[in-house]
Formats: C-alpha cells, structure tokens, sequence
C-alpha cells in the first residue's frame, strides 16, 4: 500500500528489526541450550530436558583453560596499550606537525590496511625466531604493536577537532604533549572506546598466528587451546564445543553487556559501525 | 697389601671417570620438539604427554617437548611456516596424505634411511604393508605410520529387525546395499522420511575419502602410486559416482545433496539414518551413546569389498642437527611400538597399524569388551590408501568441488569428474 501511515511503517520496521535480531542472535541461543543440556539433548528441544554442567566440568578438566585465559588476557592488554599509545603518537604527529613527505608517509600507512596480515606469516616467524622471541606473549603482540586503522582512525578525529582549541591551550602556555592529553584525547574519547572495542575483539579471536607462533601452555591463547573441542573426526560434539565456546567468549559478552550503552554511543559518534 | 690398595684405587678411579661420564651425557641433552593434531575427543594431550614422559624416562639424555598444534590443517601449517623460518619441529604427526607436498617442500627426511639395522629393518617389517604403502614413494620410507583409521559401515540393526531384515546379515554387495536401504527408508503419513536408508558423507573433506572406497569397490583407481596421475574419467570411477548419486536421486534412500559428515553420528544415533559410512573412530562415541543394538560391518562391494584407510603418520624433519634425529628416529620406534599402539588404539580408537599390536593383553582385553573393532582389521588389506598426489591441497579440492556438484546435481557425474580431471591434469603437468 502506497499510502501506509508512518504509525504502519514504525510497526514493519519493528517487526523486522526483531527477526533480524533473533536470527542473529540464535546461534548464541543455542550454544546456551546445547551447552545446559546432555548431547543426547542436544538437537530436539524438549522443555524438561535435564539440565546439567558436566560439559563445562568436562571441557575445564580437558585443557587448562584459566592459564589461557591469562595468556590471552596479557596479550590484549599489551597490544591495546601499545596501539594506543603509539597510534595516538602518530596521528598527533600526522595531523598538527606537517613536515615534508608526511602525506606520502600516510599513504604508506594506509597501504597496509591492504595487506592481509597472514601472507607475512613466514616473514614474520622468521623475525621473531631471529629475536629468540619465538613462543612468548611479547613475540606473539609484536607484529601488532601498531595498527595502521588506528593511526588513520585517530588522524580523522584529531582533525576534527576546532583549531581554535589548540590555538587556546597554546596561549595559555600548553607544550605539545600537554595540548595533546589536556585538548585533543579528552576530545577523542568515544573514539577510542570504539577502537578499543575492536581491536580487544579482533586480538581476543585471533587464532592463526597465535597458534603458530605459541609452543606451550604458558603462552597459548583460548581461541587455540579451544581447537582441541573440534574433533571433527569423529564428529561434532554440540555441547562441549558451546561449552567450550561459552566460557571463552563470556568475559567479552558479560564486558559488552554491562558498558552497552557506553559501547553503542561510542560508535555512534566514531561513526565506526 | 699393597696390591689390594692399588686395586682399589683404580676401581674408585674407574667408577668416578665412569660418574664423570654419565654426568657429561647427562648435561649434553638433546632437545626435539613434537608438533602432534588432537583430532578425536577424549583427553588426547593428556595421553601423548603420558607417552613422551615414559619416554624420557628411559631415555633421559632426550628432552622432547610435545607441542599440540590445532587439527591436522594448523599442524601442517605450522610446522611448514615454522620449517620456513628455519626451525622446524624434529618430529610431528602429519596426515599420510601430506607425503608428496612435503618432499616439494624438501623439509623431511625418509625416516627409512635411519633404519639401518636388522633390528630397525624388522620393526618396518612389522608395520602392515597396506598402511606403510601411503608412506612409500621414489623407492623410500618417508614416514611410518602412527594414527591411523579406516571407514567401516555402522548398521542400526534394530531398523534392520523392524524392517523384517535379519539383524545379523549386513549388505556385502552395492545391490545387496541398495535392496537394504529400501527396506529401512521410513516415511510419515505425509510422505516425509522418517528414516533414510544409508547416509555417505560428500562434505569437503569427507567426499573425496568415502569416493576413494566407491571407487575401490568398484575396481577402480584414482591415482597413481607416485601421486603425479589421476584417473577420474575411467569408467569405472565415473560409474562409482552414478551409483552415489543414484541413491538418492533414483533410490530415495540417501538424503538429497551433501550428507554432513560431523552430524552423521548425531543422524545415525537419533535414528534418522540407518546405514552409516563412518570411521573406525567412531566405535566408542556410538557404543557409548546408542539406544539399540547396532553391528559394524566391512564395506560392501562390487565386487570387491574395499575400504579406504585414512589418518596420519609420524615425520622426521630435515633442518636438524644428526643428534636431534637420531633422537627423533628413537622417539618415533618407542611411539609405534606395539604396547604404546595398542594402548593408543583403546585410548582414542585409531587402529593400530602393526599386527603384532593385536596380539598385545592391551587389545585382546580390549576385543572382548568391543569384539566389533575386529570388523576394522580383517578389512585393512582389502584397504587402499587415500587420495594423494603432488600440490596435494589442491587436487584435493577440485575433486571435492567436482564431487559436491555432482551431488547437488549441478553437473552429470562425467561432467563433472570430466572437468575435475582437466584442471588436475593442468596442476600435476610440472611433475609428470
């Protein structure tokens, strides 16, 4: 109907807003059900189907999950600290100290947007094995120390930032790197909400290069000691892999659910989505 | 007694060079590391550290740090970029399959030429000739084999009972297979199946292994012993692929396009599919979770019965010093010997590669409780290795591709095998 009053069009967008996000969030759904449930239970929905925990006693008792948990823990950290710090640097730089060849130099940045970080998986093995940092949290954070995305991101918003200000801070006597932290990272705050978010996720999910840098126990991450649930040869097991996935994405989910509204409003204003 | 005091003098001189000694040997450890897959359930990294410490303990100038690396693909992935870089693994447990793509590479070493002496020679002997044949190519061993499986056919034979079957006569003929199928296919009042008759895997990964038993079955051969050759447009392989096709398309008993094989068991336990094609690996989840009577039976035929052998085999890397390998060489005999396989077999549900294992109070206890894992060795020399050629991963690929479009029937078998063989022939030119 072409006249459909915009009361109609609220209630459509509603409805689809809503089975949008069911069908998004099922998955997640089922890993709740399959992971309570015995896999005998695991694909008819039956309500009185028992409810038990043994799959996360099981998988618990399968790897030592609370030292991965550390691993990755540290490996977050230390890579989030570094691009901010060395990002926020750069984009400074980039923005309100032009010198000569700055545009080239941020060309070059962008082109690494461009390249997939597995193709350097060799180069960047052999590196690390020629600095003896083989299978340690250092060596594993080091090719992502810095983050082109996060220079350009954090470039974007310092520009957007009213010269006025800067101009300001400078009369009342700010150096450089006071104008820096009093002015311009104050003002950039949701973006680095926004980037942090994506980058905690990014490294929390990375699995190829963790997996091949990392030996033993003391450095793996989650995502590689969970590889050992998806025994695909004899079949999938639904209820210790939702297990097993449950309690490693829970202190992301159990994160985003509590700073939701800080995350959303975030990335509304960085304009990432 | 002067005499006496002299002796006894040398003897405490002897005995402390021979403490010195032992105290170098001691110190000067050699060092290995082990990259290994975990690819069934069950506490497999516990296991293989239970092993490596047994190890070390009767050898304990050899440290070997058993390094568990994902499934199969990240093993290879990591051992081969690790290899790269210029500090491979000494030892790792790589599919069988990977042999050709590993001597391209030129990281590994044959683990043949170290077996030097009668003793070493015996213990290759006593692998069983159809699993060392995967590991044999350009007149040497490459590797020996350690994990390995075969495809059996898992029968419900309480479906079989209520379709006024004998339960303890299973199909060993395509026809006989085929007749069965119809028999236990079950439809609702709307003419839904409620049950299908037998489901074989197509997914990638799985296709191109079930296809190799097809194929065997019917006489026929999809590559060459140097893995530089295949064989997809002879008859008799386009034929095998008719009759997959066929049972679900003509039959009704196979369910419609690809049957997936990690919810097979999940399909076969809930009683959705009767006949399963699945691995040896499987016996103990099934056994542990089945509500009914269910058989294990070798593959049918037509008209040789054949099954596919699959799994992975143990690899001595090159890029190392002489002590490591040596090291390696012993690790690798202390792993397949027949105490350390057969209680790997019971452990995960591999089948142990070496006959003598069988004959181990580990297995025979173990064939008491589980007499079905018996059906697996009778049917190992009526087994043929898995697909595998040079630039592995990629043939590999265009046969899975040219076996899923046939199953979606996107493609006549010959079609599609017809292309398949095309584009292979172009990726196997340089090394013919």
């Amino acid at each position: 109907m072409s006249n459909a009053t915009p009361a109609n069009s609220t209630v459509t967008v509603t409805i689809g807003a809503w089975f949008l996000a069911l069908l998004w969030v099922s998955p997640l759904l089922y890993a709740f059900w399959a992971a309570f449930h015995p896999s005998s239970h695991g694909a008819p929905f039956g309500l009185f189907a028992p409810l038990t925990l043994d799959n996360f006693r099981e998988v618990l008792a399968a790897a030592p999950f609370p030292r991965y948990f550390l691993n990755t823990f540290l490996l977050v950290t230390l890579i989030l600290t570094c691009q901010l710090v060395v990002c926020t640097m750069a984009a400074y730089a980039f923005v309100c100290f032009p010198f000569r060849g700055s545009e080239v130099l941020f060309m070059l940045v962008l082109i690494q947007l461009m390249i997939m970080p597995e193709i350097l998986l060799v180069e960047n093995y052999r590196t690390l094995a020629a600095l003896g940092l083989r299978d340690t949290i250092l060596g594993m954070g080091m090719p992502y120390l810095a983050s082109a995305f996060g220079i350009f991101l954090f470039r974007q918003t310092f520009k957007s930032v009213p010269k006025e200000l800067e101009e300001a801070a400078r009369l009342e006597g700010a150096n450089p790197l006071q104008i820096l932290l009093r002015v311009f990272v104050p003002l950039a705050k949701p973006t680095y909400v926004a980037f942090g978010l994506v980058t905690v996720s990014y490294h929390w999910n990375n699995f190829l290069w963790p997996l091949v840098v990392t030996n033993s126990v003391e450095t793996r991450p989650v995502t590689v000691g969970l590889q050992v649930f998806a025994t695909v040869e004899q079949g999938v097991d639904w209820s210790r892999v939702t297990a097993a996935t449950l309690l490693s994405v829970a202190p992301l989910l159990i994160a985003f659910i509590i700073f939701q509204r800080q995350f959303v409003q975030s990335f509304m204003r960085a304009g990432i989505r | 007694m002067l005499f006496n005091k002299r002796s006894a003098l040398r003897l405490t001189a002897i005995s402390l060079s021979y403490l010195a000694l032992s105290a170098t040997t001691a110190l000067a450890e050699t060092k290995i590391d082990f990259y290994y897959p975990v690819q069934v359930g069950g506490p497999v990294t516990k296991v293989i550290d239970g092993y490596v410490e047994k190890f070390m303990a009767a050898n304990p100038d050899i440290a070997v740090a058993p390094i568990y690396a994902g499934n199969y693909n990240d093993t290879t992935t990591k051992a081969l970029t690790a290899a790269k870089a210029g500090t491979p693994p000494t030892v790792a447990v790589l599919l069988a399959t990977d042999v050709f793509t590993l001597i391209d590479e030129d990281v590994i070493e044959p683990v043949g030429s170290f077996a030097t002496s009668a003793e070493d020679k015996a213990w290759i002997d006593g692998f069983m000739p159809a699993y060392l044949k995967s590991a044999q190519t350009d007149g040497q061993l490459w590797s020996v084999p350690f994990q390995r499986s075969t495809a059996v056919l898992y029968y419900n034979k309480q479906a079989f009972k209520d379709a006024g079957l004998d339960g303890e006569k299973y199909p060993t003929t395509w026809e006989e297979m085929v007749a069965a199928g119809k028999a236990v296919t079950a439809k609702d009042a709307n003419g839904q199946v409620t049950r299908w008759g037998v489901g074989i895997a197509g997914n990638v990964g799985s296709a191109q292994w079930l296809f190799g038993a097809l194929s065997a079955q019917n006489s026929a051969k999809l590559v060459n012993d140097e893995g530089t050759e295949t064989y997809l447009t002879d008859l008799k392989v386009v034929e095998a692929l008719q009759f997959w096709v066929d049972l679900s398309t003509k039959d009704g008993i196979h369910p419609p396009g690809i049957f997936e094989w990690g919810t097979a068991p999940a399909d076969f336990l809930a009683g959705r599919v009767a006949m399963i094609w699945h691995t040896t690996g499987n016996l103990t989840n099934l056994r542990k979770n089945a509500t009914f009577e269910f058989g294990v039976a070798p593959f049918p035929g037509h008209p040789t019965p054949a099954s596919v052998l699959g799994g992975g085999n143990l690899y001595i890397f090159k890029d190392a010093s002489d002590e490591q390998k040596a090291a390696a060489f012993k690790l690798i005999k202390f792993l397949t010997s027949d105490e350390i396989l057969a209680d790997w077999a019971v452990q995960t549900g591999y089948v142990a590669p070496r006959d003598d294992s069988w004959k181990t109070e580990t297995l025979k206890t173990y064939m008491v409780e589980a007499p079905q894992a018996l059906v697996a060795l009778e049917q190992i020399p009526d087994s043929v290795p898995e697909f595998s050629t040079h630039e592995n991963a990629r043939t590999t690929k265009i046969l899975n591709d040219a076996l899923a479009a046939a199953l979606t029937g996107n493609k006549t078998p010959a079609e599609a095998l017809g292309d398949a063989q095309a584009e292979i022939d172009k990726v196997l030119k340089p090394y013919r």
